[in-house]
């Protein structure tokens, strides 16, 4: 696997405002990379400036291998490009719109099968004016999808869709990288889609890169923070409370949630089953994508 | 290069033929020819009804097809900037360069439309009301009705000159904004304060609208039956035309260039 994206002290700037400040970043082939932030943090610069939309500041920027601004027009058609609420030519159908995007690739390709992906086809022929934010959206995926790239670079590509057809668009992303092999850069604050989606995680903050991490390591059980399924919870957590090994517990919908001050849930488990508790359960809780998010923006 | 722009060009008169504008501006313009029959009827003389074209053309492409001309153009980046629909052309292996000489090629294309339209209706309304047998003058043929169609139709190539540096004039202030309204003001109030005050800070031979009328000359004072000469005035127009056309479509590759494109 080798590297799609490289970006090396990559910075730019709007005037007095510095939207993205020496950001050095890797994205392998093949791989699904989120860039997560909150509003204004810096990550749709980023990928206009991967799309060539936005020039850099300073910095540089390879795409497969080689520098973009200079190979834009060899590197381009293997790129496929969603900006954050995608813009088409109203008074063309959605399969003219896409027609005429191919046209520009200067590739024969079949609409219908772009349509089709992102559940337009029966829309293909209707106006893209009377589209909804929705439709629009799944057709700058289909425009993003025609040339069948091998990157996606993908801005907040959930955006104004519904729960089933984020749902249908997730699965659709993770089906290409899986089966096509190709590498996604995606933006999101939607934290919980990202957790399920990529492979690895970039957190932007005010410009700045804060962590690059693979999901599964961050998605790891934490085994301070452990549910409890136990007979009387209420009284359990009564002969708990006091216990120099335990930092808090309390009991919620039927469960004791406790915090211990070391990863010793075992301790846990045989105190409990000495008091003559029945234990029928000891769950370490999951770490989400959110407390990771949190704490880096807090350091 | 020359390909993508030819590719370019293609995916505006695709664009374009669906817009309801480029048509609207077509049907204005052959309205506004009609609407010479009032000021100058046909009159089935000895000079012909060449006189009526003689005022029809200018009078339809000088006045409206300018201003078409200029709103056309203006809106053809600044829409496209305000939209963001831009992006959807420029993700794709296309130089920002490229895409703006296939606008101005768009832009040629109009103009050249807008002069086919008055051509067309101008010329059938004479031939089809009135008489185009040539100039006569005391009962002499002073020109025939080939040098009269000869003299219109250099006109009508000529006229492209200044029409195209108009084209690359409202592109330019085009690019340099996302709102078409604001795009379209510039254009026009510019154009018209520049015309006001050519004359009296004595600029006007080196301003390019000075030259708009100019291709129209010869065929006028053939019409009137006396003969005019091409040149110098029809190198004055295509030397100053292109030049500027050449520094406007400079400064428009140069203003969307540096330009940061988001949707």
């Amino acid at each position: 696997m080798g590297v799609c994206i490289q970006t090396s002290h990559l910075t730019k700037r709007y005037g007095s405002i510095l939207a993205v400040s020496d950001l050095s970043l890797d994205v392998q082939t093949g791989e699904i990379m989120g860039i997560l932030g909150l509003n204004g943090a810096g990550k749709s610069t980023t990928l206009y400036m991967l799309s060539g939309l936005v020039r850099p500041t300073s910095g540089s920027i390879h795409v497969f291998g080689k520098e973009l601004r200079q190979h834009f027009l060899s590197i381009s058609p293997l790129i496929g490009v969603l900006v954050e609420r995608p813009a088409f030519y109203d008074y063309l159908t959605a399969r003219e719109n896409l027609k005429l995007s191919a046209r520009l690739a200067r590739r024969e390709v079949t609409v219908d099968r772009a349509l089709d992906r992102v559940g337009l086809l029966s829309a293909g022929r209707r106006k893209v004016g009377e589209f909804s934010t929705g439709m629009r959206q799944r057709l700058g995926l289909a425009q993003a999808l025609l040339l069948e790239p091998s990157l996606l670079i993908l801005d907040e590509p959930t955006s104004g869709l519904d729960p089933e057809a984020t749902g249908e668009m997730l699965a659709l992303l993770r089906q290409l990288a899986g089966e096509a092999q190709v590498t996604i850069l995606v933006s999101s604050h939607m934290l919980h889609e990202a957790e399920g989606l990529c492979d690895r995680v970039a957190i932007i903050h005010e410009g700045r890169l804060l962590s690059c991490e693979r999901t599964d390591a961050l998605l790891s059980y934490d085994e301070r923070h452990v549910q409890v399924l136990v007979d009387a919870p209420e009284s359990a957590a009564k002969r708990l409370s006091g216990q120099p090994w335990l930092e808090s517990v309390e009991v919620r919908a039927g469960r004791l949630e406790v915090v211990l001050r070391e990863e010793n849930a075992h301790q846990l488990a045989a105190f409990l089953f000495t008091a003559g508790y029945r234990v029928t359960g000891v769950i370490p809780r999951q770490r989400t994508l959110q407390d990771h998010f949190l704490k880096a923006l807090s350091r | 290069m020359i390909g993508r722009v030819w590719t370019l060009y293609r995916f505006e008169l695709d664009k374009a033929a669906r817009r309801r504008f480029t048509y609207v501006g077509l049907i204005l313009i052959v309205i506004a020819v009609l609407s010479a029959l009032f000021m100058r009827p046909l009159t089935r003389e000895g000079q012909g009804d060449y006189a009526f074209i003689a005022y029809a053309t200018p009078i339809a492409l000088n006045l409206l097809g300018l201003f078409l001309l200029v709103t056309y153009c203006s809106g053809l980046v600044s829409t496209e900037l305000g939209s963001g629909s831009i992006c959807l052309a420029l993700v794709r292996p296309v130089r920002r360069h490229e895409f703006l000489i296939a606008k101005l090629m768009l832009g040629i294309t109009y103009a050249a439309m807008l002069t086919a339209a008055v051509a067309v209706s101008a010329w059938g309304i004479a031939l089809a009301f009135g008489e185009l047998s040539g100039v006569t003058y005391g009962g002499e043929t002073v020109f025939t009705a080939v040098d009269m169609i000869e003299a219109y139709l250099f006109g009508a190539l000529l006229v492209l000159a200044p029409q195209a540096a108009v084209a690359a004039y409202s592109i330019m202030i085009s690019t340099l904004t996302r709102s078409t309204g604001a795009a379209i003001g510039s254009a026009v109030g510019i154009l018209l304060m520049v015309d006001i005050v050519k004359y009296p800070l004595r600029i006007a031979p080196f301003v390019f609208s000075t030259y708009i009328e100019t291709p129209w000359n010869v065929f006028m004072s053939y019409c009137d039956g006396l003969d005019a000469r091409w040149f110098p005035a029809a190198a004055y127009v295509l030397l100053t035309s292109i030049a500027y056309t050449i520094v406007f479509t400079a400064i428009a590759i140069l203003s969307l260039s540096r330009r940061d494109l988001h949707s």
